[in-house]
C-alpha cells in the first residue's frame, strides 16, 4: 500500500504526448530555413508526424529517426528536440545549422547517434549530453563550438566514437572513463585545446579557457 | 432620408436642366477663359461608370455640374467635390488649370496613375483630398508650392517616395494624412513650423529614423499617428509639450529607451498607445497624472518591475493593455471600487506568486487576461465578486487546486480559458448556472471525475475542448442540449461507454475529436444528423459494430480518423461525401471490398490492417489529389491496373502484406513525387522494372519477400535520394550494379536472401551514410571483400555471410569503428584475423576456409590443422625422418600432439552443427556481437585446451577470477 501512493502520483504527471513529438518537430521546422523543401511533408495537423518524410516512427508512433543529413537546411536546433523521448538517431550532419546545441538534447534518453558534425554550431557542449546512457556515437566535429568538453561525458559508458575535431574548443581533454579508449584523431584541430589532461598535477579547470 | 435628397436632387437637376435649355438654345462658347473648357477635357479623360459626370453637359451652365461650385463670376469654379463616384482612370493634368479652386476631392475613387505635378499651379487651393484611390508615384515637390494648404488628405493609395522632405513650406495646414502608403524616408525637422497641424496620420507606412524634437513646435496637434513604421531610437521627451494632444499612437515601430515620463503632462491625452516597440525600463509612475486617459496599451515591449499605474488616479481608464512585457507584479491596489476599468490585459508576463486578489476590487471588469505567466496556487473562491466578466483567461499558468463552485456565479460569462495549467478535481456543478457561457476551454490540465450532466444545462455553448484531461465516465446523454455546439472535444481522456446518441442532435456541429478515450459500443446511426460535420476522430478507442449507413448522409465530411477501434463490416458509407480529404480507418476489422466511389477529392486514403478484400479499385485512377494511399496488411488480390497510373500525386504508396501479385507495373516510374514506395511481403513475379529509376524522389523503397526475379536495374542508381532499400528475400540474380554508388544517402542496404553473383562492387564503399546495416548475406557473392567497405566509418551492422566469398578479410574492415555487428561466416575467406576482430564472437567467423587469430583458434593451432590435411604417407614420411633426426625427444611431442589434435577435432564437428542451424534464421537474426555472449549453448567452448579459448571467454574468465578475489576478499573481510 505504502508503495502504491508514490506510483500514483507518477501517474498524475506522465506527460501528454498526443502530438507533442509532432509539434516537437514543426517547431524545428519552423526555426530553420529549407530551401529545397525537404520539410514540405510536415503538416502539423496530422495525428503523429510519423508519414512526414525523413521521420522515422517506431509500432507505437514514436519518432524513432530524424534524417536530416545534407539537407542544406540553415538556422537553428530548438529545444522541444528533447521531447522525442524515443528518438534513436538525430541525423542532422552537413547542413548550415548554427546557434548552440539545444542542453535539452541531453533528455533524448534513446538516443544511439548524434550526428551534428559539418554545421555552424557555436556554444558550449551541453554537459546535459552525459545523460545519454544509450549513446555511441556522438559526431560533433566540423562545427564552431566553444568551450570545455564537459568532464561529465567521460560518464557515457557506451559511446563508441566521439568526435569534437575542428571546433574552437579549449581546456584539457578528459581521459577518464570513456574516453580512455578515444585516440587523439578526436579531438584534433581545435587550436586551443591544451591536450590530455594531467591528472592528479593540475587542477582540471586551469588554463586560459 | 438619402433616397429624398436624391429625389430632390433629380428634381433640381432636371429643372435646372430645362431652365438651361430655355435661356440657351444654342451651344454654349466653351472658351479656354472659361473653366467649363477645361472641366469637359477633364470629363473626357476620366472613366464614369456610374455617370457621376452626366450633369457636366457643354450646352449647360457650368454651375449646375455634379460636384461643383462656382465662384462669383459664374466662369471659374472654387471647389470640386466627386468623392465616393466610382471614378476611374488617371487625374487629368488640366485640374491645373481651374486656378481658382480652393477644394478639390477626389477621395473614395478608383483613380489611378501619378498625382500631376502641375497641380502646384492650384496657388489657392485650401483643401487637396485624394485619399483611398490607386494613386501611385511620388509626391510631385510641386506641391510645397501650394502655400494656402490647410488640409492634404492623400492616404491609402500606392504612393512612394518621401513625401514629407518639403512639408515644412505648407505652413497653413491643419490635417495632414499620408497614412497607408508605401513612403518613406524620416520626418523633417521643420515638421515645427506647422504650428496650425492639429490632426498628422502617418500610420502604415516606411518612415523611419528619429521622430524629431521639433515636433513639439506643432502645438495645436490633437492626433498624431505614426503607428506601423520604422520609427526607432528613443521618443523624444519634448511630445510632452504638446499640451492639446488627445490622440497618440506610436505602436508597432522600433521606439527604444524608457518611456518619457514627461507624457505625463499631456493632460487632455486620451489615447496613448506604445505597443509593439522595444521600450524597456519600468512605467515611469508620472503617467499616473494623465486623468483624462481613457486607453492605455504598452504591451508587447521590454517593460519590467512594477506596474506602477493606479486606478485610484487613472479614473478614466477603461483599457489597460500590458500584456507581453516583463512585469513580475500587479500593484495591490490597482483598483478602487468605482473604479472603470473594463479590460485589463496582462498576458504572457513574468507575474508569479498566487491569484492577484487585489484585483477582484476591479468589479468593472468586463475581460481580464493573466495568461501565460506563472502565477500559482489555487484560484480564489471570491472570483465572482468580478460580476460583469465575460471573458476569463487564465490559460498557461500553474494554476493548481479545483474550479471553485463559486464561478456558477459568474453569470456574465463568455468565455472561461483555464487551459494548460494543472487544475485537479472535477467541474464544478454550478457551471451549469453559466447561460451565456460559448467558450470553454479546460484542456491540458489534470482534471478528473465525470463530465456532469449540469454542463449540458449551459445553452449557449459553442466550443468545448476538454483535450488532455483525465474525466472519466460516460458524456452525458444529456449532451443533445447543446444545440449551438460547434466543436467538442474530447480527446485523450479517460471516457468510457458508449457514445450517447443523442449527441447526433446537435447539429451545428462541426468538429468533434473523441478520440484518445476508452469510448466502447457502437456509433450511434443519429450521427446522420450532423449535417454540418467537417472532422470527425474517434481514433483509439475500443468502439465496434459497423459504420451506419446514415453517416452516408453527412456530405460536409472532410476529415475522419476512425484508427485503432474494433469497427468492422463495410466502408461503404464514407462514400456519401465528395468533400472527405483524409479518411483513416488503420486496424479495424473492416472486410468486404473498398467501396467503388470514395470521394475524388482524397488526399490521404489509410485502410491499413484491417481484413478487406478483392482488388484495388480502379476508380482510384479518379483520386487526382492522393498524396497517401496505405493499403497494407489486408487481403486485396489482383494486380496493379494500368488505370492506377494517373494517380500523379501519389508521395506514399504502401501496398505491403497482402497478396497482389503480378508484374510491378512499369507505370510507376511515372509517379515522380513517390517518396516511399512499400511492395513487400506479396506475390509479385517478374523484374524490377528499370523504370522505377525515374522516381527520383523516392527515400524508401521495399520489395521485400515477393518473387521477383532477374537483375537488380542499374537504374537504381538514379535513385539518388534513396535512404532505405531492401529487395531481401526474391529471387533476383545477376550482379549488384555498381550504379548503386549515385544512391549517396543510403543509410540502409539489404539485398540478401537472393541469388546475387558476382564480386561485391567496391562502389559500395562509396556509401558514406550506410549505417543501420549493408546485409548481403544468403547469395552467391563471389571474389574478395572489396577493401573500400573499411570506408563505411558509420556503418554499424555488416552482414556478408553465406556467400562464396574468398581471400583475406581487408585490413581496412578494421578501421571500421562504428560496426559492433559483424556476420562473415560461411565463405571461403581465409588468413589471420587482424587485432581489431578479437572483439567479435566467434560466430561472426566460423565456417570459413582458413580463418584464424582471435576469437577463432590461434593461427598456429590452424597450421597444424593445416598438416593433417596432408596424405597420410607425408604425415608417415615426416614422422620417420623425425624419428631419424631425434628418437626420444619426438616420442614424447607426438604424445602431446595427438592429444592436442583429439580435442580440435571435437570442436570442429560441434562448430559445423552449430553454424548450419544457427545461420538459417529470419532476415534480422543473423548473428551479431554483443548479443552472442547472452545466449548460451556453447559447448564447443568447453574445451580444457588454451589455445581454444576466445578472447571475450577469457575475459569471463578473468572476471571470474575477479569474483573469486572478491569473494575471498570479503571472506577473509567477514572473518575479520
Amino acid at each position: 500500500m505504502a508503495l502504491r501512493i508514490p506510483l500514483h502520483l507518477f501517474l498524475l504527471i506522465v506527460p501528454i504526448y498526443a502530438n507533442l513529438e509532432g509539434d516537437a518537430l514543426y517547431a524545428l521546422r519552423r526555426a530553420v530555413n529549407d530551401p529545397e523543401n525537404v520539410l514540405q511533408s510536415w503538416d502539423p495537423t496530422l495525428v503523429d508526424p510519423c508519414t512526414w518524410f525523413h521521420v522515422t516512427c517506431d509500432a507505437q508512433n514514436r519518432v524513432t529517426r530524424l534524417d536530416l543529413g545534407n539537407a542544406k537546411l540553415s538556422g537553428k536546433l530548438v529545444p522541444e528536440l528533447g521531447k522525442l523521448e524515443r528518438l534513436q538517431y538525430l541525423e542532422l550532419y552537413m547542413n548550415k545549422l548554427m546557434g548552440p546545441i539545444p542542453a535539452e538534447v541531453g533528455r533524448l534518453r534513446s538516443l544511439v547517434s548524434l550526428d551534428l558534425y559539418n554545421n555552424n554550431l557555436t556554444g558550449s557542449i551541453p554537459p546535459s549530453l552525459s545523460n545519454l546512457s544509450n549513446l555511441k556515437f556522438l559526431r560533433l566535429n566540423g562545427n564552431r563550438l566553444s568551450g570545455r568538453i564537459p568532464r561529465e561525458l567521460t560518464k557515457l559508458g557506451n559511446l563508441k566514437i566521439l568526435d569534437v575535431s575542428n571546433n574552437d574548443l579549449c581546456g584539457t581533454i578528459p581521459t577518464s572513463g570513456s574516453f580512455s579508449k578515444l585516440t587523439e584523431e578526436s579531438f584534433m584541430n581545435n587550436s586551443r585545446l591544451e591536450g590530455p589532461e594531467l591528472m592528479g598535477f593540475v587542477k582540471y579547470d586551469v588554463g586560459g579557457c | 432620408m438619402t433616397t429624398t435628397i436624391l429625389q430632390l436632387s433629380h428634381l433640381i437637376l432636371s429643372f435646372t436642366i430645362l431652365v438651361a435649355s430655355l435661356n440657351h438654345p444654342g451651344l454654349v462658347d466653351a472658351t479656354p477663359d472659361d473653366d467649363s473648357y477645361w472641366l469637359l477635357r477633364i470629363k473626357s479623360e476620366f472613366i464614369d461608370p456610374l455617370g457621376a459626370l452626366d450633369t457636366w453637359l457643354q450646352e449647360t451652365s457650368m454651375c449646375t455640374w455634379n460636384g461643383i461650385t462656382c465662384g462669383d463670376d459664374k466662369k471659374h469654379i472654387i471647389s470640386l467635390n466627386l468623392s465616393n463616384s466610382g471614378l476611374n482612370g488617371a487625374i487629368s493634368q488640366h485640374f491645373s488649370k481651374l486656378t481658382f479652386l480652393e477644394t478639390l476631392d477626389l477621395s473614395l475613387n478608383s483613380l489611378s496613375g501619378p498625382i500631376p505635378p502641375d497641380i502646384g499651379n492650384l496657388g489657392n487651393l485650401k483643401e487637396l483630398r485624394l485619399f483611398s484611390n490607386s494613386i501611385n508615384g511620388t509626391v510631385p515637390p510641386q506641391i510645397a508650392l501650394l502655400r494656402q494648404l490647410e488640409v492634404l488628405r492623400i492616404g491609402d493609395n500606392l504612393l512612394t517616395g518621401e513625401a514629407l522632405q518639403n512639408i515644412g513650406a505648407l505652413s497653413e495646414l491643419r490635417v495632414l494624412g499620408l497614412a497607408y502608403c508605401n513612403f518613406n524616408g524620416s520626418i523633417p525637422k521643420e515638421i515645427g513650423n506647422l504650428k496650425k497641424l492639429m490632426f498628422l496620420d502617418l500610420q502604415q507606412n516606411s518612415f523611419d529614423g528619429e521622430i524629431p524634437e521639433e515636433i513639439s513646435g506643432c502645438s495645436e496637434l490633437r492626433s498624431f499617428a505614426a503607428s506601423n513604421n520604422r520609427f526607432e531610437r528613443r521618443i523624444p521627451t519634448t511630445i510632452g509639450l504638446l499640451s492639446s494632444l488627445q490622440i497618440l499612437n506610436l505602436a508597432n515601430n522600433s521606439l527604444s529607451g524608457a518611456i518619457p515620463p514627461e507624457l505625463s503632462h499631456l493632460s487632455n491625452l486620451k489615447y496613448l498607445n506604445l505597443q509593439g516597440n522595444k521600450l524597456g525600463g519600468e512605467i515611469p509612475v508620472e503617467l499616473n497624472g494623465l486623468d483624462q486617459l481613457e486607453i492605455l496599451d504598452l504591451s508587447r515591449n521590454n517593460l519590467s518591475g512594477n506596474i506602477s499605474l493606479l486606478n485610484s488616479n487613472l479614473k478614466n481608464l477603461e483599457v489597460l493593455a500590458l500584456s507581453e512585457n516583463l512585469f513580475t507584479t500587479i500593484p495591490p491596489n490597482l483598483c478602487l471600487k468605482n473604479s472603470n476599468l473594463h479590460h485589463l490585459f496582462l498576458a504572457d508576463n513574468n507575474i508569479s506568486g498566487g491569484f492577484p486578489e487585489h484585483i477582484l476590487n476591479c468589479s468593472s471588469l468586463h475581460q481580464l487576461d493573466l495568461s501565460g505567466n506563472s502565477i500559482s496556487g489555487a484560484l480564489p473562491p471570491s472570483l465572482d465578486s468580478l460580476q460583469s466578466l465575460t471573458d476569463l483567461l487564465l490559460n498557461n499558468n500553474s494554476f493548481t487546486g479545483e474550479i471553485p463552485p463559486q464561478i456558477g456565479n459568474m453569470t456574465n460569462l463568455n468565455s472561461l480559458f483555464l487551459f494548460g495549467n494543472m487544475i485537479t478535481g472535477g467541474i464544478p456543478l454550478e457551471i451549469g448556472k453559466l447561460q451565456q457561457l460559448t467558450t470553454l476551454y479546460l484542456y491540458d490540465n489534470q482534471m478528473s471525475g465525470p463530465i456532469p450532466r449540469q454542463l449540458t444545462n449551459c445553452s449557449s455553448l459553442a466550443d468545448l475542448d476538454f483535450f488532455g484531461n483525465r474525466f472519466s465516465g460516460s458524456i452525458p446523454p444529456t449532451i443533445g442540449k447543446l444545440k449551438n455546439l460547434v466543436n467538442l472535444l474530447l480527446r485523450q481522456n479517460e471516457l468510457s461507454g458508449n457514445i450517447p446518441s443523442s449527441l447526433g442532435y446537435c447539429r451545428k456541429l462541426q468538429r468533434l475529436v473523441l478520440a484518445d478515450n476508452m469510448l466502447s459500443g457502437s456509433i450511434p446511426p443519429t450521427f446522420g444528423f450532423l449535417s454540418e460535420l467537417f472532422l470527425i476522430t474517434l481514433y483509439n478507442n475500443s468502439l465496434s459494430g459497423p459504420i451506419p449507413e446514415s453517416l452516408h448522409h453527412l456530405k460536409n465530411l472532410s476529415i475522419v480518423n476512425f484508427s485503432h477501434n474494433r469497427l468492422s463490416g463495410s466502408i461503404a458509407p464514407f462514400s456519401g461525401s465528395n468533400s472527405l480529404t483524409k479518411l483513416d480507418l488503420t486496424n479495424n476489422s473492416f472486410s468486404e471490398s473498398i467501396p467503388t466511389t470514395l470521394s475524388t477529392n482524397l488526399i490521404r486514403l489509410r485502410l491499413a490492417h484491417n481484413s478487406l478484400t478483392g482488388g484495388i479499385p480502379l476508380h482510384f485512377s479518379q483520386l487526382k489529389q492522393l498524396q497517401l494511399l496505405d493499403l497494407s496488411f489486408n487481403n486485396l488480390t489482383g494486380e496493379l491496373d494500368t488505370d492506377l497510373s494517373s494517380l500523379t500525386s501519389l508521395e506514399h504508396f504502401l501496398l505491403s502484406n497482402n497478396r497482389l501479385s503480378g508484374p510491378i507495373p512499369t507505370w510507376l516510374g511515372r509517379i515522380t513525387e513517390l517518396g516511399e514506395l512499400d511492395l513487400s511481403s506479396n506475390s509479385f513475379t517478374a523484374n524490377i522494372p528499370p523504370e522505377i529509376g525515374n522516381c527520383s524522389k523516392l527515400l524508401k523503397l521495399s520489395l521485400r519477400s515477393n518473387m521477383l526475379s532477374g537483375p537488380i536495374p542499374p537504374e537504381i542508381g538514379n535513385l539518388y535520394l534513396l535512404n532505405v532499400l531492401n529487395l531481401q528475400r526474391n529471387n533476383l540474380s545477376g550482379g549488384i550494379p555498381p550504379t548503386i554508388q549515385q544512391c549517396r544517402k543510403l543509410y540502409e542496404l539489404r539485398l540478401s536472401e537472393n541469388s546475387l553473383s558476382g564480386p561485391i562492387p567496391l562502389e559500395i564503399g562509396t556509401l558514406g551514410e550506410l549505417q543501420v546495416v549493408l546485409d548481403l548475406s544468403f547469395n552467391q557473392l563471389s571474389d574478395k571483400i572489396p577493401s573500400s567497405l573499411g570506408n563505411l566509418m558509420k556503418l554499424e551492422r555488416l552482414n556478408l555471410s553465406s556467400n562464396k566469398l574468398e581471400g583475406e578479410i581487408p585490413p581496412s574492415l578494421g578501421k571500421l569503428s562504428s560496426l559492433h555487428r559483424l556476420n562473415l561466416s560461411n565463405n571461403h575467406l581465409r588468413g589471420q584475423l587482424l587485432s581489431n576482430f578479437a572483439g567479435f564472437p566467434s560466430n561472426s567467423f566460423l565456417n570459413n576456409d582458413g580463418l584464424c587469430g582471435p576469437p577463432l583458434i590461434s593461427c598456429s593451432e590452424l597450421s597444424l590443422k593445416a598438416r593433417k590435411r596432408l596424405p597420410e604417407s607425408q604425415i608417415v614420411g615426416i614422422i620417420v625422418a623425425i624419428v631419424f633426426t631425434s628418437t626420444l625427444i619426438c616420442l614424447s611431442l607426438m604424445y602431446t600432439m595427438a592429444r592436442i589434435w583429439w580435442n580440435w577435432r571435437k570442436v570442429a564437428i560441434s562448430c559445423s552443427e552449430k553454424g548450419g542451424f544457427e545461420q538459417k534464421k529470419e532476415g534480422e537474426d543473423w548473428v551479431y556481437g554483443e548479443e552472442i555472449a547472452k545466449s548460451s549453448d556453447h559447448h564447443f567452448w568447453n574445451s580444457n585446451s588454451m589455445a581454444l579459448v576466445p578472447s571475450q571467454s577469457k575475459q569471463v574468465s578473468d572476471s571470474d577470477t575477479a569474483r573469486i578475489f572478491q569473494f575471498k576478499w570479503s571472506s577473509a573481510a567477514a572473518k575479520k
